[in-house]
């Protein structure tokens, strides 16, 4: 019986690792029906996850100066003041 | 106050302009050697040149005779803020006058510009410091993300690595967020302001990878990346750092301390974003596939074993009923089999026994009924007309074949047959 998890994976690429080890013990045939289900299903969860990781990188190249965003951040604690 | 001097039980006091002239002497004793830096803070009086010689460890105020520097056949400019020099002279402490004030600087009589080789030299003693202190290793056991949402850049802003860049991730499907800190890449201010813009972008907490790039140039030219002060900033630094310096020859110090070198700006990308997107999706593709054909697979593979294995005592007992029947035919096949034989045996056997009974039966009985028969046939023989006409006798017949027992019988026929043993012949009765 393999390890599976069903929590968040913490990056895409731990995701794609566990998906490999996933298909690579399906692929094995030497797992029996209640792991394989299980296996499935945690593929699938990490197959979604991956897909909007994809996903998150492919809206648009986005370009931001790094002296801009040290401008908001100095304004940001004014704000609350003024509130 | 005095107090504590006396109790410090030092020389003196001296006048000072004695002490500053014999500094001046001891100063001037001291060895003459070269020194290699960088020149910052150049001015110029009527008679001397002035400058620091400096670089990242300290500095050294320098001033070179306006009458030396023109022996020297720089080339134009070349005695410039940021320009790399080998000087040689030495130490040099003017103790002053009543009227002018004291002044300590390297007095240097010869100046050129740095050549490769200098630079070269100076950065392999600089590799090597910082080898023996362990920072070439420490962004290499940083994790590496494959697929970072937001990257740093670490550019000129108007420099073709930018374009490079922006246009090699567009090529690997990746169209994330990019965070630009530009900063100038080849003068003296360069080192900080690059060293100030990658602190800058490591703060940011949503900056996963930096990328540090600039296009081709002399080992001079890009100097700025050989920084120490920049370097170390690198190696200490939790965010992994691409750097993509110069061409495919160049190797300047920061590739040594940097998770990962690319010989070019253009290799950058790959680098950075180490998954193509687009592959990746074609891959996730076969992974969902793989893992739909498996759940299917596993549930219809089981369910046709189940199905299967309900079948089983069913068709066993078609099998057996099988079996059975064929049995059941054969045994009646054999039981006919074996009753046509026997019958036949019966037959033959009762064939026999009658023949034998036959025979038994046949015997004497048989020879007396076949002597009686005889004596009977030669009885009758004896009494047959035909046996008296082959004695010689002729028998008379009418034509109708009547016997004519008479000779009026015969004289009242026209004609009369006599019938021999052999044939007739007809007569007519006188």
């Amino acid at each position: 019986m393999t390890e599976s998890t069903s929590s968040q994976p913490d990056s895409y690429e731990a995701a794609v690792e566990r998906l490999e080890q996933i298909i690579d013990r399906l692929d094995s045939g030497q797992a029996g029906l209640r792991e394989t289900l299980d296996l499935c299903r945690e593929g699938r969860e990490l197959v979604t996850y991956c897909a909007a990781e994809l996903d998150a990188v492919s809206a648009g190249l986005q370009e931001l100066r790094l002296d801009e965003l040290a401008a908001k951040l100095e304004q940001q604690p004014a704000e609350p003041r003024q509130s | 106050m005095g107090t504590t001097l006396e109790r410090m039980n030092l020389p003196g006091p001296f006048a000072v302009g004695a002490y500053a002239r014999k500094l001046e002497e001891e100063m001037r004793r001291r060895a003459r050697v070269l020194l290699i830096g960088e020149v910052t803070g150049l001015s110029r009086s009527k008679t001397q040149a002035y400058f620091e010689l400096r670089d990242a460890e300290g500095a050294v105020p320098c001033a070179i005779w306006l009458n030396d520097l023109e022996k020297l056949d720089l080339p134009e400019g070349g005695l410039r803020d940021g320009a790399e020099v080998v000087v040689g002279g030495g130490p040099n402490y003017y103790r002053g006058s009543a009227h002018s004030s004291p002044s300590f600087a390297f007095r240097a009589t010869h100046l050129r510009l740095a050549g490769e080789g200098d630079l070269l030299a100076r950065l392999q003693a600089l590799r090597e410091q910082l080898r023996a202190e362990g920072l070439f290793e420490l962004q290499g056991r940083l994790p590496r993300p494959r697929l970072p949402k937001t990257i740093g850049v670490v550019t000129a802003e108007g420099g073709a690595a930018r374009r490079d860049l922006v246009a090699g991730l567009r090529r690997r499907g990746w169209a994330g967020t990019v965070v630009w800190a530009f900063a100038p890449v080849q003068d003296r201010r360069a080192a900080p302001a690059i060293t100030a813009a990658i602190q800058g972008l490591a703060a940011r907490p949503e900056v996963e990878t930096i990328v540090v790039a600039r296009g081709g140039g002399s080992l001079a030219d890009l100097w700025a990346f050989c920084d120490e002060t920049l370097c170390r900033t690198v190696a200490m630094l939790r965010v992994p750092v691409v750097s993509a310096i110069g061409h495919e020859r160049d190797s300047t110090l920061i590739d040594d301390v940097a998770a990962v070198a690319c010989s070019t700006p253009t290799h950058a990308p790959e680098a950075v974003v180490p998954l193509d997107c687009g592959a990746a999706r074609e891959s996730l593709l076969r992974c969902s596939s793989a893992l739909r054909r498996a759940g299917e697979g596993a549930v219809g593979v089981r369910t046709r074993h189940l199905v299967a294995l309900a079948r089983g005592p069913a068709r066993a007992l078609r099998r057996e009923r099988i079996a059975l029947n064929q049995k059941t035919r054969e045994i009646r096949a054999a039981s006919e089999r074996g009753v046509g034989e026997r019958t036949a045996f019966q037959r033959r056997i009762a064939g026999v026994v009658l023949d034998r009974a036959a025979r038994r039966a046949a015997g004497p009985e048989a020879k007396q009924r076949r002597d009686a028969l005889a004596r009977a046939e030669v009885a009758f023989r004896a009494h047959d007309p035909e046996r008296t006409l082959e004695r010689g006798y002729a028998l008379a017949e009418d034509a109708d074949g009547e016997p004519v027992t008479s000779a009026a019988s015969a004289r009242a026929l026209d004609r009369i047959s006599l019938r021999f043993s052999d044939d007739r012949i007809d007569v007519k009765p006188t």
